[in-house]
């Protein structure tokens, strides 16, 4: 299809565009209340995401498309695995997605979720069935192809209960000469005593915008692990979520932020507690070089139905340069008497000095020892990347970052 | 290549602090020397600034190793000279494990200018091979290799490291900065037991120490006394029995009436 500039998009275009793809109707009037919600709402107010530098009328969108690409075993889809465009599973999957698409990030929170709902284009559909173990990793990369200037992606990953998944969600491409935008979403929904793990990484070239919506909903019982890799763009703001809505659910949650240049790099990552018996740790790791600003606008909030939560937030932040800076603004809400442990940690320093003298006591070349502490210092969150060849491509960008 | 480490009229400071007052100290090769001396004396600033502490400022005197000012090199140079200090308080670097900071130890011994590091590198199963074995000796089990660089270890296990990294490294000249501090007599005698298996005629050792507990382990040829900065006596293993019978307040007095 052709691009439509942003400017000159209606609900009628919209809905317009929908209807000629063969969208069900449900999906479309969810396309138009969103659209009407964006058009009305004011922009939000987020103090440390400058998206000045974006020129909203400058930017056009293609309807339907997204540049994706999945690898994936597909001899799981015997064992009744599914993974394919959402596009396509809107055929064959169409029930199942009206009940969770939007589920879990709610589209009319702020005007950029209203604009995410209104006019996403395609994404990574994987539903894994019940006590169906996916043990091969799935990989969602999603690219910009050279000259287009938006993608609204959306990954929905469905995991019944008992069942086991790891998904990878990769949004990768080179320098943009002109500002881009960057706006997916993306749902996870893990079924009664399933185990998940979820991957994000945002290794985008320079010139991006990325305004992402992430959540990872956790029913009874169910386990999982989420790691957030953010090294690339020009401006980042995620809004992710991980809701401990069942009883005995639990997560660890771990983060690698680098930001260097002039990048600014947010990410709100937020553990919610509503179950009983609910786990969860967070520890968010970031390294500051050049002018590059970082922020880590974390929170925990144990809600009022919520009992005897155990939770943990934790964030580290490492300057390379006296010109870069990062932001900790670790919350804490609690609307319960019923917490058996939580807390929160921050940290932030250079490079010690006396970690560097003792290995270079051993022969090891300052530039060297650089480069380890600071590897080692991400070592955590690269640990759990089950592919090779994913972890030395971000090992790679990482040192050209130091 | 064996050389006498030669440390004359060494001067140096820590902020406004003057510590070291001017040392004078020839350590010969293949020899055990100990350097004895109450707190406070500047025996562990004198171990650091053979190293290349950047947090100390030398204001005078010079060290010799095999025919460099040693004190013009960065501290990895020293380390590539034959250099080794035994930190009393080994550093914690969370995420990187004890056996990718020993190979990158040794690659970089190894390395050399204008050759392509991966040519020059440790083959792999040479590396685990020395590991291993360093590793028994030392009376470490094998998942040490794993953790991460002194982080959580005890003090028996940091020091034991110390050695290992000392047996893989093969230095010609290891400064041991109160090496017997935090030990219990097992892990006394299992580190005492490295030192000794690798000093000789290829290894030389300047061996610090407040007690003369240690030197039953090790035996110093050559003992000296550092007080307030320099070094006020020179002698052979009875020195150290002498200063463990009498204590040092007897020195101190025999030089103030030298005085």
């Amino acid at each position: 299809m052709l691009p439509l500039m942003l400017k000159e998009l209606t609900a009628d275009t919209i809905a317009g565009r929908a209807r000629a793809a063969g969208e069900p109707a449900w999906l479309i009037e969810r396309r138009e209340t969103a659209w009407s919600f964006f058009a009305q709402a004011a922009p939000p107010v987020w103090r440390r995401t400058d998206l000045s530098g974006l020129d909203a009328d400058a930017l056009s969108v293609v309807p339907g498309s997204v540049a994706l690409s999945v690898v994936w075993d597909e001899a799981m889809a015997a064992q009744g695995v599914v993974v394919k465009p959402l596009r396509q599973a809107l055929a064959s999957h169409g029930e199942l997605i009206r009940q969770y698409l939007d589920a879990a990030v709610p589209p009319l929170e702020h005007k950029f979720s209203a604009l995410r709902a209104a006019l996403w284009q395609d994404g990574a559909f994987v539903y894994v069935p019940r006590g169906v173990a996916a043990e091969a990793p799935i990989h969602v990369r999603y690219t910009l192809p050279e000259g287009s200037r938006t993608t609204f992606p959306r990954t929905l990953v469905i995991v019944e209960a008992t069942a086991q998944v790891t998904v990878i969600e990769d949004f990768v491409g080179p320098d943009q000469l002109a500002p881009a935008l960057a706006a997916p979403v993306s749902e996870i929904f893990a079924g009664p005593g399933s185990k998940v793990r979820f991957i994000s990484v945002q290794r985008w070239g320079g010139g991006v915008y990325h305004i992402g919506g992430q959540r990872l909903l956790l029913d009874r019982d169910a386990d999982a692990e989420w790691t957030s890799i953010a090294l690339g763009g020009q401006v980042q703001h995620i809004e992710a979520e991980t809701t401990l809505k069942g009883d005995g659910s639990r997560v660890n949650w771990l983060g690698a932020t680098f930001a260097s240049g002039t990048q600014t790099l947010l990410s709100a990552p937020w553990l919610r507690h509503v179950g009983h018996s609910a786990e969860s740790f967070m520890q968010f790791k970031t390294v500051v070089n050049d002018t590059g600003y970082s922020v880590f606008d974390g929170m925990i909030k144990i809600e009022r139905e919520s009992s005897s939560t155990s939770t943990r937030l934790e964030e580290h932040a490492l300057h390379l340069s006296p010109k870069a800076r990062n932001d900790s603004i670790p919350g804490l809400k609690i609307d319960t008497n019923s917490v058996i442990k939580g807390g929160h940690a921050s940290t932030s320093g250079d490079v010690e000095e006396e970690q560097l003298f003792y290995m270079q006591s051993r022969g090891i070349s300052k530039a060297d020892a650089k480069r380890m502490i600071v590897m080692g210092f991400f070592n955590p969150a690269l640990d759990t990347i089950p592919l090779e060849e994913l972890r030395r491509e971000l090992e790679a960008l990482i040192e050209g970052k130091i | 290549m064996s050389s006498d480490l030669v440390i004359h009229d060494l001067q140096a400071r820590i902020g406004e602090k003057e510590i070291l007052k001017g040392v004078n100290l020839t350590v010969r090769a293949g020899t055990i020397h100990a350097i004895m001396g109450p707190n406070g004396s500047g025996k562990s600033t004198l171990a650091h600034v053979i190293a290349g502490h950047p947090g100390y400022e030398v204001t005078g005197g010079e060290i010799w190793y095999k025919e460099h000012n040693v004190l013009e090199l960065e501290p990895d140079e020293r380390s590539k000279l034959g250099l080794f200090l035994a930190f009393q308080y080994p550093v914690a670097v969370p995420g990187v494990t004890v056996a990718n900071f020993l190979r990158a130890a040794i690659n970089a011994h190894r390395a050399q200018e204008g050759q392509d590091p991966k040519a020059t590198a440790i083959p792999v199963a040479e590396f685990r091979k020395q590991l291993r074995e360093g590793m028994k000796q030392l009376e470490m089990d094998e998942s040490f290799a794993r953790r991460y660089l002194n982080e959580g270890f005890s003090g028996g296990e940091k020091k034991r490291l110390e050695i290992l990294q000392m047996t893989l490294l093969k230095p010609s000249m290891a400064v041991m900065d109160e090496t017997d501090s935090g030990l219990d007599i097992d892990a006394l005698r299992i580190v005492a037991e490295g030192v000794n298996r690798l000093a000789g005629p290829s290894m030389g050792a300047l061996v610090i120490t407040h007690y003369q507990r240690l030197l039953n382990y090790i035996k110093p040829q050559f003992v000296s006394v550092m007080m307030d900065g320099r070094i006020v006596r020179d002698g052979g293993p009875e020195l150290a029995l002498e200063l463990e019978e009498k204590g040092y307040d007897w020195l101190r007095e025999e030089l103030a009436g030298a005085a």
